[in-house]
Protein backbone atom coordinates (compact mmCIF):
# COMPACT_ATOMS: atom_id res chain seq x y z
CA UNK A 1 0.00 0.00 0.00
CA UNK A 2 2.91 1.95 0.68
CA UNK A 3 4.60 1.60 -2.32
CA UNK A 4 1.82 1.89 -4.26
CA UNK A 5 1.19 5.26 -3.10
CA UNK A 6 4.13 6.38 -3.80
CA UNK A 7 3.88 5.35 -7.50
CA UNK A 8 2.80 9.22 -9.54
CA UNK A 9 2.30 7.38 -12.47
CA UNK A 10 2.23 9.22 -15.69
CA UNK A 11 2.27 12.75 -13.93
CA UNK A 12 5.73 11.65 -12.30
CA UNK A 13 7.09 10.76 -15.15
CA UNK A 14 6.13 13.97 -17.30
CA UNK A 15 6.91 16.39 -14.35
CA UNK A 16 9.29 18.79 -16.23
CA UNK A 17 9.64 20.92 -13.21
CA UNK A 18 11.99 18.49 -11.06
CA UNK A 19 14.93 17.67 -12.52
CA UNK A 20 15.73 20.65 -14.81
CA UNK A 21 16.68 20.24 -18.65
CA UNK A 22 17.83 17.00 -18.12
CA UNK A 23 14.00 15.91 -17.90
CA UNK A 24 13.25 17.84 -20.36
CA UNK A 25 15.27 16.03 -22.80
CA UNK A 26 14.12 12.83 -21.25
CA UNK A 27 10.02 13.44 -21.98
CA UNK A 28 10.61 15.51 -25.06
CA UNK A 29 12.28 12.18 -26.28
CA UNK A 30 9.65 10.12 -25.48
CA UNK A 31 6.90 12.53 -26.90
CA UNK A 32 8.78 12.57 -30.17
CA UNK A 33 9.35 8.76 -30.39
CA UNK A 34 5.27 7.88 -29.84
CA UNK A 35 4.81 10.86 -32.38
CA UNK A 36 7.19 8.82 -34.57
CA UNK A 37 5.72 5.67 -34.18
CA UNK A 38 2.11 6.82 -35.01
CA UNK A 39 3.40 8.50 -37.92
CA UNK A 40 5.15 5.87 -38.90
CA UNK A 41 2.46 3.24 -38.44
CA UNK A 42 0.51 6.10 -40.36
CA UNK A 43 3.05 6.68 -43.30
CA UNK A 44 3.39 2.48 -43.81
CA UNK A 45 -0.87 2.52 -44.13
CA UNK A 46 -0.95 5.58 -46.71
CA UNK A 47 1.67 4.31 -48.98
CA UNK A 48 0.02 1.27 -49.43
CA UNK A 49 -2.49 2.81 -51.39
CA UNK A 50 -0.16 2.39 -54.44
CA UNK A 51 -1.00 -1.29 -54.48
CA UNK A 52 -4.29 -0.05 -55.52
CA UNK A 53 -3.87 1.50 -58.80
CA UNK A 54 -3.27 5.24 -59.47
CA UNK A 55 -6.61 6.80 -58.26
CA UNK A 56 -6.35 5.64 -55.10
CA UNK A 57 -2.57 6.65 -54.95
CA UNK A 58 -4.00 10.09 -56.17
CA UNK A 59 -6.67 10.44 -53.59
CA UNK A 60 -4.15 9.46 -50.94
CA UNK A 61 -2.11 12.47 -52.21
CA UNK A 62 -4.83 15.00 -52.03
CA UNK A 63 -5.07 13.90 -48.23
CA UNK A 64 -1.75 14.71 -47.35
CA UNK A 65 -0.66 17.21 -50.39
CA UNK A 66 -2.43 20.31 -48.08
CA UNK A 67 -1.23 22.65 -45.89
CA UNK A 68 -2.43 20.68 -42.80
CA UNK A 69 -0.06 17.59 -44.24
CA UNK A 70 2.74 19.93 -44.70
CA UNK A 71 1.95 21.18 -41.03
CA UNK A 72 1.98 17.56 -39.63
CA UNK A 73 5.34 16.75 -41.76
CA UNK A 74 7.20 19.20 -40.74
CA UNK A 75 6.49 18.48 -37.11
CA UNK A 76 7.77 15.14 -38.13
CA UNK A 77 10.82 16.47 -39.55
CA UNK A 78 11.70 18.24 -36.01
CA UNK A 79 11.16 15.08 -34.09
CA UNK A 80 12.94 13.28 -36.02
CA UNK A 81 16.04 15.55 -36.01
CA UNK A 82 15.24 16.38 -32.02
CA UNK A 83 14.94 12.25 -31.65
CA UNK A 84 18.12 11.15 -33.71
CA UNK A 85 20.17 13.90 -32.00
CA UNK A 86 19.45 13.44 -28.49
CA UNK A 87 19.47 9.77 -29.02
CA UNK A 88 22.67 9.95 -29.75
CA UNK A 89 23.30 11.87 -27.03
CA UNK A 90 22.25 9.53 -24.88
CA UNK A 91 23.81 6.57 -26.50
CA UNK A 92 27.55 8.10 -25.81
CA UNK A 93 26.10 9.09 -22.33
CA UNK A 94 24.93 5.47 -21.54
CA UNK A 95 28.95 4.40 -22.89
CA UNK A 96 30.48 7.28 -19.95
CA UNK A 97 31.00 9.69 -22.76
CA UNK A 98 30.36 13.53 -21.73
CA UNK A 99 29.10 12.10 -17.93
CA UNK A 100 30.70 13.94 -15.21
CA UNK A 101 33.44 11.95 -12.99
CA UNK A 102 32.30 11.31 -9.70
CA UNK A 103 33.04 12.59 -6.17
CA UNK A 104 32.27 13.10 -2.86
CA UNK A 105 28.57 14.92 -2.20
CA UNK A 106 29.77 18.18 -0.87
CA UNK A 107 27.19 20.91 0.25
CA UNK A 108 25.51 22.59 -2.21
CA UNK A 109 24.91 19.31 -4.31
CA UNK A 110 25.59 19.54 -7.73
CA UNK A 111 24.92 16.26 -9.54
CA UNK A 112 27.63 15.08 -11.83
CA UNK A 113 25.25 13.04 -13.66
CA UNK A 114 26.13 15.09 -16.94
CA UNK A 115 28.72 17.71 -17.64
CA UNK A 116 28.41 20.82 -19.48
CA UNK A 117 28.91 18.66 -22.58
CA UNK A 118 25.81 16.41 -22.10
CA UNK A 119 24.03 19.49 -21.32
CA UNK A 120 24.76 21.61 -24.27
CA UNK A 121 24.41 18.56 -26.71
CA UNK A 122 20.36 18.81 -25.49
CA UNK A 123 20.15 22.37 -26.30
CA UNK A 124 22.12 21.72 -29.87
CA UNK A 125 19.95 18.87 -30.65
CA UNK A 126 16.94 21.35 -30.15
CA UNK A 127 18.37 23.82 -32.46
CA UNK A 128 19.06 21.33 -34.33
CA UNK A 129 15.17 20.13 -34.79
CA UNK A 130 14.39 23.93 -35.26
CA UNK A 131 16.56 24.23 -38.26
CA UNK A 132 15.76 20.86 -39.62
CA UNK A 133 11.55 22.10 -39.70
CA UNK A 134 12.83 25.58 -41.06
CA UNK A 135 14.29 23.86 -43.95
CA UNK A 136 11.66 21.20 -44.44
CA UNK A 137 9.08 24.07 -44.40
CA UNK A 138 10.99 25.80 -47.25
CA UNK A 139 10.99 22.36 -49.14
CA UNK A 140 7.09 21.94 -48.67
CA UNK A 141 5.67 25.25 -48.94
CA UNK A 142 8.79 26.37 -51.67
CA UNK A 143 7.12 24.03 -53.91
CA UNK B 1 9.81 -18.87 -24.10
CA UNK B 2 13.60 -17.11 -24.81
CA UNK B 3 14.11 -14.76 -22.21
CA UNK B 4 16.68 -11.60 -23.44
CA UNK B 5 18.13 -9.61 -20.81
CA UNK B 6 17.34 -5.76 -20.85
CA UNK B 7 20.93 -5.18 -22.04
CA UNK B 8 21.06 -6.66 -25.08
CA UNK B 9 18.02 -5.40 -25.97
CA UNK B 10 18.85 -1.64 -25.58
CA UNK B 11 22.09 -2.59 -27.87
CA UNK B 12 19.23 -3.77 -30.33
CA UNK B 13 17.22 -0.56 -29.60
CA UNK B 14 20.75 1.62 -30.32
CA UNK B 15 21.47 -0.70 -33.27
CA UNK B 16 18.29 -0.51 -35.31
CA UNK B 17 18.35 3.24 -34.69
CA UNK B 18 21.95 3.63 -36.24
CA UNK B 19 20.96 1.53 -39.21
CA UNK B 20 17.72 3.62 -39.59
CA UNK B 21 18.67 6.74 -39.43
CA UNK B 22 21.31 5.98 -42.12
CA UNK B 23 18.90 4.03 -44.25
CA UNK B 24 16.11 6.84 -43.69
CA UNK B 25 18.28 9.45 -44.90
CA UNK B 26 18.82 7.58 -48.09
CA UNK B 27 14.86 7.21 -48.24
CA UNK B 28 14.52 11.11 -47.89
CA UNK B 29 17.42 11.77 -50.66
CA UNK B 30 15.02 9.81 -53.15
CA UNK B 31 12.64 12.14 -52.77
CA UNK B 32 15.14 15.28 -53.21
CA UNK B 33 16.24 13.82 -56.49
CA UNK B 34 13.56 15.67 -58.11
CA UNK B 35 10.85 18.39 -56.77
CA UNK B 36 9.29 16.82 -53.87
CA UNK B 37 5.54 17.11 -55.44
CA UNK B 38 6.83 15.32 -58.57
CA UNK B 39 8.85 12.37 -56.99
CA UNK B 40 5.42 11.81 -55.17
CA UNK B 41 3.58 11.30 -58.47
CA UNK B 42 2.45 7.44 -59.05
CA UNK B 43 4.95 6.66 -61.83
CA UNK B 44 7.75 7.84 -60.23
CA UNK B 45 6.89 5.56 -56.67
CA UNK B 46 6.08 2.17 -58.89
CA UNK B 47 9.83 2.90 -60.51
CA UNK B 48 11.03 3.56 -57.42
CA UNK B 49 9.73 0.26 -55.78
CA UNK B 50 10.55 -1.45 -59.11
CA UNK B 51 14.65 -0.74 -58.26
CA UNK B 52 15.38 -4.04 -56.26
CA UNK B 53 18.00 -2.37 -54.15
CA UNK B 54 15.64 0.20 -53.14
CA UNK B 55 13.08 -2.50 -52.69
CA UNK B 56 15.16 -4.32 -50.27
CA UNK B 57 16.09 -0.90 -48.52
CA UNK B 58 12.74 -0.05 -47.72
CA UNK B 59 12.14 -3.36 -46.25
CA UNK B 60 15.18 -3.39 -44.06
CA UNK B 61 14.20 0.23 -43.13
CA UNK B 62 10.77 -1.17 -42.26
CA UNK B 63 11.85 -3.99 -39.73
CA UNK B 64 14.48 -1.53 -38.65
CA UNK B 65 11.95 1.05 -37.56
CA UNK B 66 9.34 -1.36 -36.51
CA UNK B 67 11.70 -3.30 -33.96
CA UNK B 68 13.06 0.46 -32.71
CA UNK B 69 9.96 2.12 -32.23
CA UNK B 70 7.72 -0.98 -30.67
CA UNK B 71 10.53 -1.69 -28.33
CA UNK B 72 10.65 1.86 -27.68
CA UNK B 73 6.65 1.69 -26.54
CA UNK B 74 7.97 -1.17 -24.60
CA UNK B 75 9.85 0.51 -22.77
CA UNK B 76 7.40 4.00 -21.76
CA UNK B 77 5.09 1.43 -20.89
CA UNK B 78 7.10 -0.79 -18.78
CA UNK B 79 8.66 2.66 -17.29
CA UNK B 80 5.08 3.31 -16.10
CA UNK B 81 3.82 0.69 -14.57
CA UNK B 82 5.11 -2.93 -13.61
CA UNK B 83 3.95 -6.49 -12.79
CA UNK B 84 4.59 -9.98 -13.84
CA UNK B 85 1.18 -10.21 -16.03
CA UNK B 86 1.08 -6.28 -17.17
CA UNK B 87 4.86 -7.03 -18.56
CA UNK B 88 3.82 -9.80 -19.96
CA UNK B 89 0.94 -8.56 -21.75
CA UNK B 90 2.84 -4.92 -22.58
CA UNK B 91 5.85 -7.60 -23.76
CA UNK B 92 3.41 -9.77 -26.38
CA UNK B 93 1.54 -7.10 -27.46
CA UNK B 94 4.59 -4.53 -28.57
CA UNK B 95 5.91 -8.40 -30.21
CA UNK B 96 2.46 -8.33 -32.01
CA UNK B 97 1.81 -5.01 -33.45
CA UNK B 98 5.79 -5.24 -34.37
CA UNK B 99 5.09 -8.70 -36.23
CA UNK B 100 1.59 -6.78 -37.78
CA UNK B 101 3.58 -3.95 -39.23
CA UNK B 102 6.31 -5.46 -40.73
CA UNK B 103 3.85 -7.91 -42.44
CA UNK B 104 1.70 -5.10 -43.89
CA UNK B 105 4.65 -3.45 -45.00
CA UNK B 106 6.32 -5.90 -46.64
CA UNK B 107 2.99 -6.87 -48.32
CA UNK B 108 3.11 -3.20 -49.80
CA UNK B 109 6.81 -3.60 -50.81
CA UNK B 110 6.00 -6.62 -52.81
CA UNK B 111 3.11 -5.75 -54.33
CA UNK B 112 4.50 -2.82 -55.78
CA UNK B 113 7.68 -4.19 -56.43
CA UNK B 114 6.24 -7.25 -59.02
CA UNK B 115 3.26 -4.52 -60.46
CA UNK B 116 0.13 -6.56 -58.62
CA UNK B 117 -2.14 -4.46 -57.91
Amino acid sequence: MERQSNREGIKGMLNPTRYGIERVAYWLQRLTGLGLLFYFIGHVIETSAIVNGKAAWDNMLELTQTTEGHIILILVIGMSAYHTANGIRVMLGHGGIGVGKPGTPDYPYKAASLNYKQRASIWISIALAIIAMLYGAGVLFGD
Amino acid sequence: MIKMRESVIMKIHYGTALGAVALVAIHILFRMTQNFTVSLQYENVIANYHLLPYSLMLEVVLILLSIHGFNGLRVILLELKQGIGYEKIVNWGCISAMTALVAYGSRTILMAGMGIS
